[in-house]
């Protein structure tokens, strides 16, 4: 387990997701990737109802790089608490349908191709949001090191060696706070969680 | 390669196949402290940890529920939290436990369903900012004995009290007695596992009478 960043790969009007994950493909290919499998994250939100009081929201993530881990992040007015169980915890939400109820439609969730490349893994996710095309994720971590202030720069340097000028020059907002702390499975989470939450806002494809 | 299914999806095989340990088969009962040591001897001799002897555990039970503010609402959902106090490092426990049936009279065990899981520490702010309430916390020490796929745990239970502003003082127990509960955590339907109970409990006897205990009946007591 190392340090991860999460970007959206904007999708010029000349491409469909495809051919887009296929443009990638070629370009991480060329640099010497080899494909180790698929991937799915996947998340799904659930509301409290009123009887419950003040509204909360609860996100279940899972990520198949962790496969016996539920992620669950709960958000209230002003607080954020995340929660990691076993597989079981799936069950119990079922419990709590009195209390939390899934809004059907915002399940979101990026899957396809995991490459690695030396010390990087890189994952090419296709995303929807209830079935509905939004967009392309890339996932890359460098596993050697698990300070993100650390490697930083060694990853903006690696994801604009295949990304180009759509690279983000600045770390994801979830991480500029948290640069030197230690990283771990949760904070993969919480960025693909920002990002969802954007692709459930968009009101088409986000480009 | 095939791509990963949903984590979902295989829950729901899962489930399809009866795999998951859902239901708990219980059998309760007490001991006096001054035969605590003989029922103990007596459960070193016929459990499976011989060489290893028993384990021993010192665990922090909290027990929350999540119910609607609204009255008499009869949405309760009971859920507990189990730490090792003896372990710090060691995941926390989130358990779900459901309706104590004791079913006819040939029944040997009581059954609850039972969802149970290892959990992170941010289990007591997470389940508080989700909206349940502790009932009532304590502190659980004694030893757990293992007998095929049964478990045998003796265990003296202590109030909280002062225990989060005094932490080193010592605790106070509830009672002049240990708890003795004997459990297996099985898929539902294998009920042949209950008979095992019943036969393993008939050898405890006459140190400690294992039985399925009526907990409508208790609240009459009180």
């Amino acid at each position: 387990m190392g340090v991860t960043v999460v970007q959206n790969f904007p999708i010029t009007e000349n491409r469909t997701g495809p051919s887009t994950i296929e443009l990638l493909t070629k370009r991480i290919s060329a640099l010497g990737a080899i494909q180790q499998g698929h991937f799915l994250v996947d998340c799904e939100t659930y509301t409290s109802v009123p009887q419950l009081g003040n509204p909360r929201t609860v996100h279940i993530l899972h990520n198949s790089e962790q496969p016996a881990t539920v992620f669950s992040i709960l958000e209230t007015e002003n607080k954020t608490i995340p929660l990691a169980t076993d597989g079981l915890f799936d069950l119990l939400m079922i419990k709590m349908a009195n209390f939390y109820t899934s809004k059907k439609q915002t399940k979101a969730e990026s899957k396809g191709p995991r490459y690695e490349i030396g010390d990087f893994l890189v994952k090419l996710g296709t995303v929807t949001v209830s079935q509905n095309f939004k967009g392309v994720l890339v996932e890359v971590e460098y596993r050697p090191c698990v300070v993100p202030a650390m490697c930083w720069e060694l990853m903006r340097e690696f994801l604009q060696g295949f990304l180009g000028s759509t690279a983000q020059s600045a770390p994801p907002l979830y991480l500029q706070n948290r640069m030197q702390d230690i990283y771990s499975p949760i904070d993969t989470i919480h960025q693909y969680l920002e990002q969802f939450t954007i692709y459930r806002k968009a009101p088409g494809l986000r480009t | 390669m095939t791509s990963p299914g949903s984590a979902v999806d295989s829950l729901s095989a899962a489930i399809k196949c009866n795999i998951i340990p859902n239901q708990e088969y219980l059998l309760q009962g007490s001991v006096l402290d001054q035969y605590v040591e003989v029922l103990l001897h007596r459960l070193r001799g016929l459990c499976d940890n011989v060489d290893s002897g028993p384990e021993s555990f010192n665990d922090h039970e909290l027990c929350f529920t999540l119910r609607g503010n609204t009255p008499n609402s009869s949405m309760v959902l009971p859920l507990r939290v189990r730490r090792a106090l003896d372990v710090p490092d060691a995941p926390w426990q989130l358990r779900y436990v459901g309706q104590h049936e004791l079913g006819d009279k040939n029944r040997p065990t009581a059954v609850r369903s039972s969802i149970d899981m290892a959990c992170s520490s941010t289990i007591v702010e997470f389940l508080t900012e989700l909206g349940c309430r502790v009932d009532f916390e304590y502190i659980a020490r004694g030893y757990m004995f293992r007998k095929g796929r049964m478990k045998i745990t003796v265990s003296k239970i202590f109030k909280m009290g002062s225990m989060a502003s005094k932490p080193n003082e010592s605790v106070e127990p509830i009672s002049q007695s240990y708890l003795v509960e004997l459990s297996v955590l099985a898929p539902s339907g294998q009920d042949a596992i209950a008979e095992d109970m019943r036969i393993f409990a008939e050898q405890l006897k006459p140190l400690v009478q294992l039985e399925k205990i009526d907990y409508k009946r208790l609240a009459h007591i009180q």
